[in-house]
């Protein structure tokens, strides 16, 4: 296939992805607009492994859309020669590579912050209910900043090409 | 503690000066670049 239609399908996966993930993050903020320091309801033991695995399924999927979107984007900026300058934040690379490095600060924030202690709120690792309780504050707060995160990242995404105007 | 992420506004509105302080950033590292 040439690099060219590789590129075609790296943009779609990439926005796809960026949806997924994002789109994820924004219905939690939907959904539960103020912090509240409750544990989801630990379900019956008869539905518990059906209830773990949708878990499972849904957190997944947005945690590793957020690998396909990086991914995506560092090849489309590579394939372009463009990496480098866009990491340096150089001359007209700049705005693009704002989106980049927030990206990579969201991907770490969900990998490294997030997902240690989400997997103790959903109960994927055994913690005591403390423990449990303390970690929903700090899931919140890790999603919310990716939230915050999302809407820079997204507009340089954008505008490192079609916001020349701004620039 | 409350903090600004704790409601939507707040979180609506902290995404928005973060993100017109980046752009006006990129503005100035677009100069330099010429």
């Amino acid at each position: 296939m040439p690099l060219t239609l590789i590129d075609v399908a790296a943009r779609i996966l990439h926005v796809v992805s960026v949806i997924v993930w994002m789109g994820h993050n924004w219905a939690n903020v939907i959904s539960q607009p103020r912090y509240r320091g409750i544990l989801p309801t630990d379900p019956p033991e008869a539905v518990r492994e059906v209830f773990m695995a949708a878990a499972r399924r849904e957190h997944g999927t947005f945690r590793y859309a957020s690998l396909v979107a990086l991914g995506t984007g560092l090849f489309m900026l590579w394939d372009r020669g463009l990496l480098a300058d866009a990491l340096l934040l150089s001359g007209a690379a700049a705005p693009i590579g704002i989106g980049v490095w927030l990206g990579l600060i969201m991907v770490a924030n969900l990998w490294f912050v997030l997902w240690p202690h989400q997997k103790k709120v959903l109960g994927f690792v055994p913690a005591p209910v403390a423990e449990r309780i303390r970690c929903t504050r700090v899931t919140f707060l890790s999603s919310r900043t990716n939230t915050i995160l999302s809407i820079p990242a997204v507009s340089f995404m954008i505008l490192g090409a079609h916001g020349g105007a701004l620039f | 503690m409350r903090l600004p992420h704790d409601s939507f506004a707040g979180t609506l509105t902290a995404a928005l000066v973060l993100t017109a302080a980046l752009v006006l950033l990129a503005r100035f590292l677009v100069g330099l670049g010429g």
